[in-house]
């Protein structure tokens, strides 16, 4: 199956390789940016570094849990981001990007009458497309997470609108609405709604799922 | 022979009125629509020498930059800088306002 997926994705990949540079998963050239996303069963920290406007190196911990708590996964891994495609509009940008990384998973499964702890090479290649205005956003993203005999797939959908244009040093108030799905640890589409403030050099977001579990993510670049 | 001076220091002093004008450099730029996004700009241009003041407008996709008196930045620099923070300049004009004007003249027409 990932054999098929890379047949597919792969020459797209390689058509695609050109383009400088940012917004989303990394900052611009020369910068740090750092990242996280907490929730109770995903809680992921990421730094990278841009090497040049389109391309950034960086390291990566997440932990994920399945609902009825049975497994839970620890993933250290190396990440390179980069951005395939990007256009320009008048007042519109959109972006493709393709982000992978290879690393360690360290995993307990809680069976009836029997644990099982396992060590794995996890490898993550995926993509993500956003499109945004000062007033909409859409972002789509698909990632694999791939050890033998794992998958955790993870695919997100997210949309929003800020409340009013704001200047370029004031801070700009969002409501996004995200659908995601954790692939072997969730059977469910988890729906969370957010408020996301946006500022020139910060980004935070904050809401509950409709599990009333809350959730909390930050991005700043240095 | 006194004269002679006099009438150089008066014209070297006109001169360097005119040389120390103040020049802005106004590109409007596609694609700048995230404050987050678009601050490498303006950190990027603010770590120019020659760099007095950057002012950055979403809503106008404006990039405004002040020149420090008696220097000069060359529109290739700016469309560079743009183009790696991820953006496309798509014109540029000068400016003889400085930066405080420009603002306070686009926010004043809110």
């Amino acid at each position: 199956m990932i054999y098929n997926r890379c047949k597919v994705l792969l020459p797209l990949l390689t058509m695609l390789l050109s383009q400088p540079t940012t917004a989303g998963p990394m900052g611009f050239d020369e910068s740090f940016m750092a990242m996280g996303d907490f929730n109770n069963n995903w809680r992921e920290s990421f730094i990278n570094y841009a090497i040049t406007p389109g391309d950034a190196f960086g390291i990566s911990a997440t932990y994920m849990r399945a609902d009825d708590k049975t497994k839970s996964r620890t993933l250290e891994e190396i990440i390179y981001t980069h951005l395939l495609r990007r256009w320009n509009m008048p007042h519109a940008q959109a972006n493709l990007w393709f982000q992978g990384g290879i690393g360690t998973l360290q995993g307990k499964d809680e069976d009836i009458g029997k644990d099982h702890d396992f060590d794995k090479i996890m490898v993550t290649p995926g993509v993500q497309f956003d499109y945004e205005t000062t007033r909409i956003y859409f972002q789509v993203s698909h990632r694999l997470y791939r050890a033998s005999d794992i998958n955790h797939d993870y695919t997100s959908v997210r949309a929003g609108f800020s409340f009013y244009e704001s200047d370029y040093d004031k801070t700009q108030p969002w409501l996004i609405l995200e659908a995601r799905n954790m692939n072997g640890l969730s059977d469910k589409i988890e729906i969370t709604p957010m408020l996301r403030l946006i500022d020139k050099s910060f980004f935070v977001e904050a809401g509950m799922n409709t599990d009333y579990k809350p959730r909390f993510n930050f991005m700043f670049i240095f | 022979m006194k004269k002679l001076l006099l009438a150089s220091l008066f014209s070297a002093s006109l001169f360097g009125n005119v040389a120390i004008a103040t020049q802005t450099i106004k590109a409007n730029v596609n694609g700048m629509v995230c404050a987050f996004c678009a601050q490498g700009i303006e950190k990027k241009m603010r770590t120019l020498s020659q760099t007095k003041d950057v002012y950055v407008n979403l809503k106008q996709r404006l990039v405004a930059v002040e020149v420090k008196d008696g220097q000069t930045l060359s529109n290739d620099t700016v469309k560079a800088i743009v183009k790696n923070a991820g953006y496309e300049v798509t014109s540029i004009e000068m400016s003889e306002h400085p930066v405080a004007q420009i603002k306070a003249e686009l926010e004043a027409k809110k």
